[in-house]
């Protein structure tokens, strides 16, 4: 797994259970209120690595992310960064969420400056990076606007300049462009490449789209649900830079076909998958595909 | 690829002002005309309720009740935000505090304030001390409530995204669970701004020797007429002059937000 460069981050065993129900404290049966969303997951991604995980929704990606932010405390194994158990969130991880997250009552450029605020950062200094980090998004006209005056593939690049900003070592991001039009994450895609090249951030990014997946990756991780796991991993070596010949390319068909089996494999019926995974991932499989 | 709709229509200033105060203008006039026709001593025509505003106004004796008024009420709307917010927060947070507290929020808000302000004179007598403690009562509960809501509300992902900076509790709370919960705050504090006027008045109805309820209530015991004119008619304006300020704060505060839905 690991060709010469250091892992940045890994897990062992990892599970996490959620207790369900309205927190009553004792139930008479406390199995039915449980729920494994993750069991046994052990990844080991390597720093500078650009790594997603895919997988039908509510097959655990958002529980795996979180537990690597230090939002959710995982149940059972260990999660580790830079060597270390993570107990906690951190500046040494960012976190890019589908909603955006952008503090509404702030411009841009505030919502940029917000991790340097609690890194405690001096207000000249915390002005000079967010200009710097909000003209690499190619947002600076935009530095005194408030959220509600942008479109939503415009947010996502606030929210990934607001990230950058702090200088973390690995950006963690879950289903970032789920909720913005084709053609917008089209544009996002080479952006967040770009910016990738720029900064050599390590990247962890979770998504439900395969085609996503493997345009942007190095590797593509594969998960199942119930209980969410690694089902298998796929090295994606297309050329880089990429560009979007390569999605007709017969290779990117191939790791297309590749993932879709894994995750075929993993339920039941075809039909169960194609609903499960939604509109999109059936749009992007070859028919052959779809036995 | 991504463009901004920038464009704001101006609206035509003078036409919405036209429409905005047509009505209170006819009735203006109506109220200065009718009257002469009417002979009735209940109804003084407007032109002699303003020359006995001006009379009071030069001696200084208006002043004097609008003064003791304000200064009871900005005493009991300050008191009471002071301790509504911090409390609407840490209940809004702390969701166990909630469950426990909310009937017993439900009984005291519903409660009419008029039927336990003897209950405060009882106690606290009839001076200032009873007049602001009322008022405390009065503005506390609406800002309170919506600060428990605002809270409530509060979106999860801006919490999360905070945190996952590794911001503090008191950070949390400074920078992310108060301003997002500004919109709520403002309105109830509006809210509790015009109701301290009203709870005010009653107040003074009920024993004073200064302010403006004090003087429509003895005004009316004297068959001042004209006099009680005046002061119903100044509480009209300083209760419009209080929406407008609270509209005007809630407005330059909340900038942020896409629509502004604020009635004046
Ligand atoms: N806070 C929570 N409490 C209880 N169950 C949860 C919670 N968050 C997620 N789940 C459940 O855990 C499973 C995995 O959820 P999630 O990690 O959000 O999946 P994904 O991001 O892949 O859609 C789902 O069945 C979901 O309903
Ligand atoms: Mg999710």
């Amino acid at each position: 797994m690991v060709d010469g460069s250091k892992i940045l981050i890994s897990t062992e065993d990892l599970g996490l259970v959620y207790k369900l129900g309205r927190g009553k404290g004792k139930s008479k049966n406390p199995k039915a209120a449980t729920l494994t969303a993750l069991r046994d997951v052990n990844i080991g991604i390597r720093e500078g690595e650009f790594v997603s995980v895919v997988g039908p929704s509510g097959c655990g990606k958002s529980t795996l992310l979180y537990i690597l932010a230090g939002l959710y405390r995982n149940t059972s194994g260990k999660a580790f960064i830079h060597g270390h158990e993570i107990t906690g969130p951190s500046l040494d991880r960012g976190i890019i969420m589908q909603a955006y997250a952008l503090f509404p009552w702030r411009t841009v450029e505030k919502n940029v400056e917000f991790g340097l605020e609690v890194k405690g950062l001096k207000k000249n200094e915390r002005a000079e990076i967010a200009r710097e980090f909000i003209e690499l998004v190619g947002l600076s006209e935009f530095a005194d606007r408030y959220p509600y005056e942008l479109s939503g593939g415009m947010k996502q690049r606030i929210a990934i300049a607001r990230a950058l900003a702090y200088d973390p070592d690995v950006l963690l991001m879950d289903e970032p462009f789920a909720a913005v039009d084709e053609q917008t994450r089209t544009l996002l895609h080479d952006e967040l490449l770009r910016i990738w090249d720029k900064t050599h951030k390590t990247i962890i990014f979770v998504t439900h789209s395969i085609d996503e997946a493997i345009f942007l990756s190095d590797r593509v991780l594969v998960m199942t649900s119930s209980p969410g796991t690694i089902r298998d991993e796929i090295e994606i070596e297309l050329p880089r830079p990429r560009n979007n010949e390569l999605k007709s390319s017969e290779l990117f068909g191939t790791y297309r076909n590749k993932i879709w089996q894994h995750l075929q494999s993993s339920t039941d019926s075809t039909r169960e998958v194609t609903t499960i995974l939604g509109r999109h991932i059936l749009d992007t499989v070859p028919q052959e595909a779809v036995i | 690829m991504e463009e901004l709709e920038l464009q704001e229509k101006k609206p035509n200033i003078l036409l919405t002002l036209y429409q905005k105060s047509i009505l209170i203008v006819v009735l203006l006039i109506l109220w200065a005309v009718v009257p002469l026709y009417l002979h009735n001593i209940y109804v003084p025509p407007l032109g002699e309720v303003l020359q006995e505003f001006a009379k009071l106004a030069s001696t200084g004796e208006l002043f004097k009740h609008i003064g003791a008024s304000l200064k009871i009420a900005l005493i009991g709307l300050a008191i009471s935000q002071a301790l509504a917010i911090p409390l609407g927060v840490l209940i809004g947070w702390f969701k166990k505090i909630d469950t426990y507290l909310d009937p017993l929020l439900v009984v005291m808000r519903n409660t009419s304030i008029l039927a336990i302000l003897p209950l405060f004179v009882l106690f606290l007598g009839i001076g200032e001390v009873s007049k602001i403690a009322i008022i405390v009562w009065g503005c506390f509960f609406p800002t309170l409530i919506n600060t428990i809501q605002g809270v409530k509300t509060v979106d999860q992902n801006l919490i999360r995204s905070a945190q996952s900076m590794g911001i503090s509790t008191t950070g949390l709370f400074f920078k992310v669970v108060i301003p997002a919960s500004s919109p709520y705050i403002l309105a109830g504090f509006r809210l509790s701004a015009s109701i301290a006027l009203i709870v005010l008045v009653g107040a003074e109805m009920v024993g004073a020797f200064y302010g403006i309820g004090f003087m429509i209530f003895n005004a009316q015991h004297a068959y001042m007429i004209p006099r009680m004119y005046v002061g119903i008619l100044t509480l009209a304006i300083l209760g419009v002059l209080v929406n407008l300020l609270s509209t005007k704060l809630e407005n330059s505060v909340l900038r942020w937000q896409e629509t502004n839905t604020n009635a004046v």
